[in-house]
């Protein structure tokens, strides 16, 4: 089924070229029952799918609705993926393994391994690049921590178009240095809520102090992208971004076999699901019987306390509304939380998986993803993004479980950025809790 | 023969042409007559169809009308509504079907809200005399496709876009191929099909028949009766020639 070397491949022999998949792999035509599609609320006034012809890259929007098992990747975005490090490496995490006296075997794909420091950049490359073949100018799009507009920033760079990203309030003032470089990748940045769209104005009007959040971000960038006749960028949620991070896993597996593992647990944070979908489902469209583990922050409590149901990805319902796990679209995070993982909602098809009961969950506290940074800091020297973290105390609580069971799992994880540009982050979560 | 299958909503454009376009679908070249009864939420129509429900509200009790159209138009007819109404009195509501002589029964929302009553609801449409025409998208899993053919009974549906009329960007070419091999019953493609290009390519991809809506009623609305005939003809005539 997938583009494999077999075992008898030993890891030394292994080539870049042969790792970074040729196709992108979607996990619909595999899922236990059928997945909701995106709809249009009872007695509309405006149709948004239709809008979305106008908000999208038409070939982002094809791929979106055009449901196929694997689509070929252009050899124009696999050469950027090549070139920006792509595969990132599967590290086995020894010292950790040696700290915690765990029989399990740790691995982690390291997506902080890309210029910009996490995955989102597999998702941005190949929708600048449809949206620059199409003839578009400019893109928008929104950023909560300043990872998925670092991507655009960056993608938007090397395909010739100019960028602007809405960065949540909050964000944009904790994390000047993502702004500086989304400005060094030439993108204009802008503090959501924002006065230059209509959701923006709302927001302020009922609060002028307004810190901000995702949905609103996104609601400005749609909103923006329409007003200015230019493309709308999205990083997460949707199926097709999931379909565009399958690298992540497609790239795992490979790595796994040419080492003669098989994974026994896998395990991912999850904002709004984009960096677990693409880690994950390709072993899923393997048929692993793997234990699968999302992980979120109790801080914004989406799977103890989201409803499934039908909402709008964004604030302002400009987009069709998409059954999910999700808080609501006017969820606002609490203001102290420095965690990440801040979006209201869950990717449809992950949601459905959890209700199905194929995806386990976890949920943890600030001060036990804070905890697990620094131990994964301290064993294996990389800072994890706080988002990644949630991951990490994941990992760090299974490889205890296979220890008091006795045996010897293979925990495969994602690590899905760094945290050098999160260090105030981990600044305030040192303050807050003395270790 | 490639079937060709129409789509109007009940009593649409006005009661009276309703029953003058129905009477005139045989000759047209309609092979089977899907009827929509406007539900409280069109969740997967788009803005044309949801207006022709509209429209029709003001009519009053259209029950008659349906058996009338069952009788005139001398084609199978396919009742098309979403299940969620109906699901509190099913049984009454498909015996009202059988009485006015329609043929079968499709819900949009039957597999997609309803996955779990998929077999229970099939088996009751048979009891109640009536036929099967199960609705499947690209968003609905192999396994629940190859399913879907197996227990169909006039043909399996596959909305080929998100929401009917809108032109979303789809290769209809590659989702049909998807589902072709999985399928032995009928495949009618549906769902903003209403450009030649998309309607050949979704021949070319081994659909035995289409279903043409949004463009009839868009149709209906400006040119009437006469008009509406006349594109029934036109897709008559690409279904043969293509």
């Amino acid at each position: 089924m997938f583009k494999t070397l077999g075992v008898s491949v030993a890891p030394m022999e292994l080539n870049p070229r042969d790792i970074v998949p040729e196709f992108w792999y979607n996990i619909i035509p595999d899922l236990p029952r059928p997945l909701p599609p995106p709809r249009d609320p009872p007695g509309a006034d405006f149709s948004r799918i239709d809008l979305l012809r106008d908000i999208m890259p038409q070939e982002v929007l094809r791929q979106q609705f055009t449901v196929e098992r694997f689509v070929k990747i252009p050899e124009e975005v696999r050469d950027r993926y090549l070139n920006i490090g792509r595969p990132t490496p599967l590290l086995r995490a020894r010292k950790l393994e040696e700290k915690l006296r765990t029989p399990a075997r740790i691995y982690f794909k390291y997506e902080g391994a890309t210029p910009t420091g996490s995955h989102k950049i597999n998702a941005a490359i190949p929708q600048a690049y449809y949206a620059q073949a199409e003839g578009i100018s400019a893109v928008t799009t929104e950023t909560g921590a300043g990872q998925w507009g670092t991507a655009v920033a960056l993608a938007a760079s090397m395909f010739g178009l100019k960028s602007s990203v809405f960065m949540v309030r909050v964000s944009y003032e904790q994390k000047p240095m993502r702004k500086t470089i989304m400005n060094l990748y030439g993108a204009d940045v802008y503090a959501s809520p924002t006065n230059f769209t209509e959701a923006g104005k709302r927001a302020l009007s009922r609060d002028p102090n307004h810190p901000g959040s995702l949905g609103i971000a996104m609601s400005e960038a749609v909103e923006y992208a329409l007003k200015q006749r230019w493309k709308y960028l999205v990083g997460s949620v949707l199926d097709v971004v999931l379909l565009y991070q399958s690298v992540i896993g497609l790239e795992t597996s490979t790595q796994l076999e040419a080492v003669g593992e098989e994974p026994d647990v896998l395990i991912g944070c999850v904002g709004g699901g984009s960096n677990f979908g693409g880690f994950a489902f390709p072993f899923l469209g393997h048929g692993t019987k793997a234990r699968l583990i999302a992980v979120g922050p109790a801080e914004v409590p989406k799977f103890s306390s989201g409803k499934y149901e039908y909402d709008y990805p964004d604030e302002a319902g400009l987009l069709p509304m998409i059954k999910m796990l999700t808080l609501g679209r006017e969820y606002v995070p609490p203001p102290i939380y420095a965690g990440g993982l801040r979006y209201h909602g869950v990717a449809p098809s992950l949601s459905l998986l959890m209700q199905e009961g194929r995806v386990e969950w976890r949920e943890y506290e600030e001060p036990e993803i804070f905890e697990a940074a620094k131990l994964f800091s301290e064993t294996q020297g990389i800072v994890p993004a706080p988002e990644s973290a949630h991951a990490v105390k994941a990992v760090v609580d299974e490889a205890m479980r296979a220890k008091r069971d006795g045996e010897r799992r293979t925990i495969a994880f994602n690590l899905s950025g760094h945290g050098l540009l999160d260090l105030s982050n981990y600044e305030s979560m040192m303050k807050r809790f003395k270790s | 023969m490639r079937k060709l299958v129409v789509y109007d909503t009940l009593g649409f454009p006005t009661p009276q042409d309703f029953l003058k376009f129905s009477e005139g679908l045989k000759g047209a070249g309609c092979d089977i007559y899907e009827v929509g009864l406007p539900p409280k939420y069109a969740k997967y129509d788009g803005p044309v169809i949801r207006r022709s429900h509209q429209t029709v509200s003001k009519f009053g009790d259209l029950s008659g009308s349906l058996k009338e159209a069952v009788e005139v138009s001398k084609v199978p007819v396919v009742v098309l509504t979403y299940l969620e109404e109906h699901l509190d009195r099913l049984r009454e509501f498909l015996k009202s079907l059988r009485e006015s002589k329609v043929e079968g029964v499709l819900f949009p929302d039957l597999l997609i809200d309803f996955p779990d009553q998929l077999e229970a609801v099939v088996s009751k449409v048979r009891s109640e005399g009536l036929k099967n025409v199960i609705f499947t998208a690209p968003s609905v899993p192999d396994s629940i496709i190859k399913r879907s053919g197996e227990i169909t009974d006039m043909f399996l549906y596959y909305g080929v876009r998100p929401t009917t009329g809108i032109p979303i960007p789809v290769d209809v070419g590659a989702l049909i191929r998807r589902v072709r091999n999985m399928v032995r019953s009928d495949l009618i493609v549906g769902f903003g099909l209403s450009s030649e290009s998309d309607l050949r390519s979704a021949l070319r991809a081994g659909a035995d028949g289409v279903a043409v809506g949004t463009a009839l009623i868009t149709e209906l609305e400006g040119r009437g009766v006469t008009g509406g005939l006349a594109l029934v003809r036109k897709y008559r005539e690409i279904l043969d020639g293509a």
